[in-house]
């Protein structure tokens, strides 16, 4: 039922239509990428669709970070903009319930949008690169991967906003995150699997270090742990307001 | 009301929004790390340019191409929310204050704002090569004028994004468009600037002054020379026309 509610609370946001654009601009961008410099990629050796996503990874990836921030931001400022918080509280609902109902909004859209991308990877190896087979199941388990990787950032993102009653503080907290870890020392291995770091890593780089168990492990265990401090914060917060 | 006890009640008008925090926890988040690992700045990689310039300029990178922009993004972001909780705005439109006014207080705020927080990294910068240069016994701490210059620059170069940043968040309603198309044009700065009309890409210019400055630094790196002739007619043009547009669409908005 939160669901559903969540989803009509965003109805005249332009929430959906942002996210299939961003989608739409990721999507857009290996074909540009290939396009303008297609005789560096098609000579390098590996397989097609690994170049193709090493190529453009990076930039789509801060893409759909950055569609991230704003859609918790926006979902948040939604609420508190007009106290529209409080009345959720005094109705008969858990606070938490809020909470994971976006997160499932944010969890689907983020799945919709990387299946888009990861498709576009595949058609732009297609295209470029003959002989190269585009396979659904492939397809899957990479969006599935990235999937993986990006939850952490997205349900730290809302736990965030759902702090902050004002936008700026919670886009701010979220531009300074990616800021922040973006300039660490790439030498620490241990710094990809932080949220807003584990997006930028590709599936086969993860799996030529045999790490997809682990990335799926670990950003499984944080989403879960920064729900749970949701949950925490919840109870802490009626004593402060 | 004249135009700077419109700027005062502005700058009033933010006070309690830590925007200031904001501006800084990055200008701490981008010189620490710098510091921490300044060993690197000696690792120049066959890029003919000397360690002090080369901290100078490393440290500038993700200012200049990532959170400048992104600052400006969260400052519009300040200005036209925090006057929307409790129909602020409405009642401030419903005072005799002439729109335009009203309009380019705003727009001041965020210059300044971004004023701030450029003086902020300069006074890091500062902190920071005076502490580099003991870690590592020599000086690399540039001349006064030529990092106060050199920022300038950047911190100039910033205003006509200001306006076109401005400009959207006054022209959509909708935070999550304004917002997300300010951190998406932020993305393919890097590839603008090695196109022939960056000049065009009013987001660019910021990273295209400090990529002058690394060019100057460090032979064959980037261009040494800044093309003034096309920039700065385009950078009027495209200022003008966003503060203009912002500004018509600002005197009609009942609410902004």
């Amino acid at each position: 039922m939160t669901f559903g509610i969540e989803i009509k609370k965003l109805k005249r946001t332009g929430y959906l239509p942002a996210c299939l654009g961003a989608a739409a601009l990721a999507a857009l961008f290996p074909a540009v990428n290939m396009a303008a410099r297609s005789e560096t990629f098609t000579v390098m050796p590996g397989a097609p669709l690994d170049i193709v996503t090493d190529a453009s990874w990076q930039v789509m990836a801060m893409l759909n970070v950055m569609l991230l921030i704003c859609g918790a931001c926006l979902m948040y400022h939604i609420e508190y903009a007009d106290s529209g918080i409080q009345k959720m509280s005094s109705l008969p609902v858990r606070p938490g319930q809020i909470f994971f109902g976006k997160a499932a909004v944010t969890a689907l859209v983020m799945a919709v949008s990387l299946v888009l991308e990861t498709s576009a990877l595949s058609l732009c190896a297609d295209r470029w690169f003959p002989g190269f087979e585009p396979d659904i199941r492939e397809i899957f388990i990479r969006a599935g991967f990235q999937w993986i990787t990006l939850l952490p950032t997205g349900v730290l993102m809302l736990l965030i906003a759902s702090l902050c009653r004002n936008m700026w503080v919670s886009l701010g907290t979220g531009i300074i995150l990616v800021f922040t870890l973006s300039v660490l020392p790439t030498d620490n291995p241990a710094a990809a699997f932080l949220p807003f770091c584990s997006p930028f890593q590709t599936f086969s780089s993860a799996s030529g270090q045999g790490l997809i168990p682990a990335f799926i492990a670990v950003c499984l265990t944080e989403s879960l742990c920064f729900g749970i401090a949701e949950l925490i914060c919840q109870k802490l917060r009626r004593y402060f307001e | 009301m004249n135009y700077i006890s419109a700027i005062s009640i502005e700058m009033k008008k933010i006070r309690r929004s830590k925007i200031l925090l904001l501006l800084l926890i990055p200008v701490l988040m981008m010189w620490i790390p710098s510091l921490v690992n300044s060993d690197m700045i000696f690792d120049v990689r066959d890029i003919p340019i000397t360690p002090e310039r080369n901290f100078f300029i490393q440290g500038f990178m993700g200012m200049a191409w990532f959170m400048l922009p992104a600052s400006v993004v969260i400052c519009t972001v300040l200005l036209t929310r925090t006057e929307l909780s409790h129909r602020g705005i409405v009642k401030m439109l419903s005072l005799p204050v002439s729109r335009t006014k009203l309009f380019l207080a705003k727009y001041t705020v965020l210059v300044f704002l971004i004023f701030v927080q450029m003086a902020f990294t300069v006074l890091a910068y500062f902190i920071c090569a005076a502490a580099a240069s003991r870690m590592h016994g020599c000086d690399l701490v540039l001349s006064p004028a030529y990092v106060l210059g050199s920022t300038f620059r950047i911190y100039a170069s910033a205003l006509p994004m200001a306006a076109v940043f401005w400009m959207l968040s006054v022209l959509i309603p909708s935070p999550i468009f304004s917002v997300g198309i300010g951190l998406a044009s932020i993305v393919p700065s890097v590839l603008v600037i090695n196109t022939e009309f960056w000049y065009a890409y009013p987001v660019s210019y910021p990273f295209y002054f400090l990529m002058v400055e690394y060019g100057r630094a460090a032979e064959g790196v980037y261009e040494t020379g800044i093309d003034w002739i096309p920039l700065i007619p385009a950078a009027l043009l495209i200022t003008a026309a966003a503060l203009l547009i912002a500004c018509i669409r600002f005197q009609r908005s009942q609410k902004v």
